[in-house]
């Protein structure tokens, strides 16, 4: 099996039912996708599948063979932000910073499909499979928009 | 003064929003073993036997530990400060909640780790569990705690007491006493991180141990404690927590992968499971609260009787401290010149409780803020208005002796009110924080003043004795 992770092809040596979230996170050692729940329940794992966010934790890497995957590493360096992460860094969207990493990547994605304004409702809806235990959910939205 | 009323960025900002930010779970060091714990699977029990031998067979196994293994297994997370100890690190004979940990495994995956655990043959033989805080001290009883039924070490007494005024005379000349219980419940953190820690041991001799804890010191202590070492062999890693409030508190995983590191001579990494953390890590007590209120009919509160049962589950751990802060914290924002409060820490066969968000203080603030609204509702008075007659006021003081100097209850409930569109009294809508005077300085609040000045509760007012 082989996966493209933001741009650098890899083989994968895990078993086809390994979860690519273990392939990320301790094959490859690309961290920022989080096993927060490990069952799909909380969104901190989540990564572009080809441009669509996907649950890492839930997707097993035989299923994405040969696709092309994108995490927040693969998005702005620390001095080139993207525009939604430099939106999440000026509205104090991150807290502890633990589920940072799937919502900013749920926003990429919904900023890709929809470059204009957002009505605040659309927003909510690309991210309500995201939680966030320090609460900010208020700055996570203002971000978004502002993005 | 550059960062007062200056909007600064995050010091950890582009860090997390670029995914640098390096969690305990995101260290790699070569050859980390995984470690799973055997938890009891029942809310009370004693162990009649245990056996690790096939466990330790099994490939892929580096170690399995017991409480054997722990050099100084029963410690006192309040120990320093003179509480005794009573929660061991590993269950020995008795277990007493649901999900204790019994013994722990380190192994080249959580898969094998997790059968080895499977592997370890255990014999219990299971007791009737007590669940319910009103119950437990119940006569006829037989408890499962070495102290009984509540902590006994506050001082000369088994609960906390707060002792103001004349209790009895206050409700003799009350007009209404009203009366309410109030039951919040057990609440779990849930950061989403779950527990996490990495002991690495160098060959020094000395342990790194990576940790999620929001108390790094403490948790330093706590390890030393149990492995019987001086601090100066532990060297801890961490200030970088996904997420605590008040649940990374309790040292949970630091010292068993010590102990596993330290048989191994391998790394070891503990990671709770999103099941382990909802299930077995520490919760927000639940508590049982009574209060009763000695009220005249122009909306005084002349006194309060207060009796509160703190959950404090299987052990003690910081319970006798949240009680002590609930104490202090039962009269709310308002000044109530006479007052009884007895609160008792309770051990049930729950998962312990610990520290959340305001310990001890949220949930003696619920029950007052609703037993407020109770009040003035039996009373027929507009539920501000009450609370703005009896806010806190400089040189005010409260039950635990402490004077106001910059009370913040008037400001806030007319704020409150702004926000709400709440219409309020001329003189309501005056108020300030001020020394009371006047019609807000009736006789039963005379002797409960601070002398004009004064900022430290050392004199001795004319009703301010124990009983």
């Amino acid at each position: 099996m082989r996966l493209t992770v933001n741009g650098v092809e890899h083989d994968v040596a895990s078993p086809p039912l390994a979860t690519l979230l273990h392939v990320l996170r301790e094959e490859l050692v690309v961290t920022s996708p989080k096993a927060g729940c490990q069952q799909g329940g909380c969104g901190a794992c989540t990564v572009l599948v080809d441009g669509e966010p996907r649950r890492a934790c839930l997707t097993a890497v035989a299923a994405v063979d040969g696709a092309e995957v994108t995490t927040v590493e693969g998005l702005g360096e620390p001095d080139a932000l993207s525009p939604v992460q430099t939106a999440f860094h000026e509205h104090y969207a991150a807290q502890c910073g633990f589920c940072t990493s799937g919502f900013v990547m749920a926003a990429e994605a919904l900023r890709t499909r929809s470059n204009g304004d957002l009505e605040r409702e659309e927003i909510i809806e690309a991210l309500s499979g995201h939680l966030c235990r320090c609460t900010g959910y208020v700055k996570i939205v203002d971000a978004v928009a502002a993005s | 003064m550059k960062a007062v009323g200056a909007r600064l960025p995050r010091y950890d900002g582009v860090a997390h929003v670029t995914g640098r930010t390096q969690y305990v779970d995101d260290v790699r060091i070569h050859g980390t073993l995984w470690c799973k714990a055997l938890r009891s699977p029942h809310h009370s029990a004693l162990i009649r036997s245990i056996d690790t031998s096939k466990a330790e067979a099994l490939p892929g196994v580096h170690a399995v530990v017991t409480a054997n293994d722990v050099p100084h297994n029963v410690y006192g997370h309040l120990e320093g400060l003179g509480v005794p100890a009573d929660e061991p690190l590993l269950a020995e004979i008795d277990v007493r909640w649901k999900g204790q940990p019994i013994a722990a495994v380190a192994a080249e995956s959580e898969e094998a780790a997790q059968a080895a655990v499977d592997a370890i043959e255990i014999v219990f033989e299971e007791r009737e569990p007590i669940l319910d805080i009103r119950a437990a001290a119940d006569p006829g009883v037989d408890h499962f705690h070495q102290w009984g039924a509540v902590y006994p070490h506050f001082g000369p007494h088994n609960h906390r007491r707060v002792r103001k005024g004349d209790i009895d005379q206050a409700f003799d000349e009350a007009d209404l006493i009203v009366e309410g219980v109030y039951r919040p419940q057990a609440i779990e953190h849930c950061p989403m991180e779950t527990q996490v820690s990495l002991a690495v041991p160098e060959p020094s001799g000395r342990l790194v141990i990576y940790s999620s804890t929001q108390a790094m010191y403490f948790s330093m202590g706590v390890v030393a404690a149990h492995l019987e070492w001086p601090l100066n062999k532990l060297k801890f890693i961490g200030g970088t927590v996904g997420g605590g409030f008040g649940g990374k508190v309790d040292t949970a995983t630091e010292t068993i992968v010590s102990l596993l590191a330290l048989k191994a001579r391998r790394p070891v990494k503990w990671r709770y499971t999103r099941e382990e953390e909802m299930l077995t890590s520490s919760t927000r007590a639940p508590w049982h609260i009574e209060i009763q209120d000695a009220v005249t009919n122009d909306g005084w509160i002349l006194g309060r009787r207060t009796l509160t049962l703190h959950d404090a589950g299987g052990y003690a751990r910081f319970s006798p401290y949240g009680v002590t802060k609930h104490a202090f914290h039962h009269t709310g924002a308002y000044t109530i010149p006479n007052l009884r409060f007895d609160g008792f820490v309770v051990f049930t066969n729950r998962v312990p409780t610990t520290a959340m968000r305001g310990f001890g203080v949220t949930s003696v603030s619920l029950a007052v803020e609703l037993h407020m609204s109770r009040v003035a509702e039996q009373l027929g008075i507009d539920p501000l208005e009450l609370r703005l007659k009896n806010a806190n006021r400089v040189g005010d003081t409260t039950g635990n002796r402490v004077v106001m100097h910059d009370p913040s209850t008037v400001p806030v409930v007319l704020a409150a009110a702004d926000a709400a569109g709440i219409e309020l009294g001329a003189d309501y809508r005056a108020m300030t924080p001020e020394r009371r005077n006047g019609d807000l300085l009736p006789e039963h609040l005379v002797g409960q003043q601070a002398p004009d000045g004064e900022h430290l509760a050392t004199y001795r007012g004319a009703t301010n004795g124990g009983r």
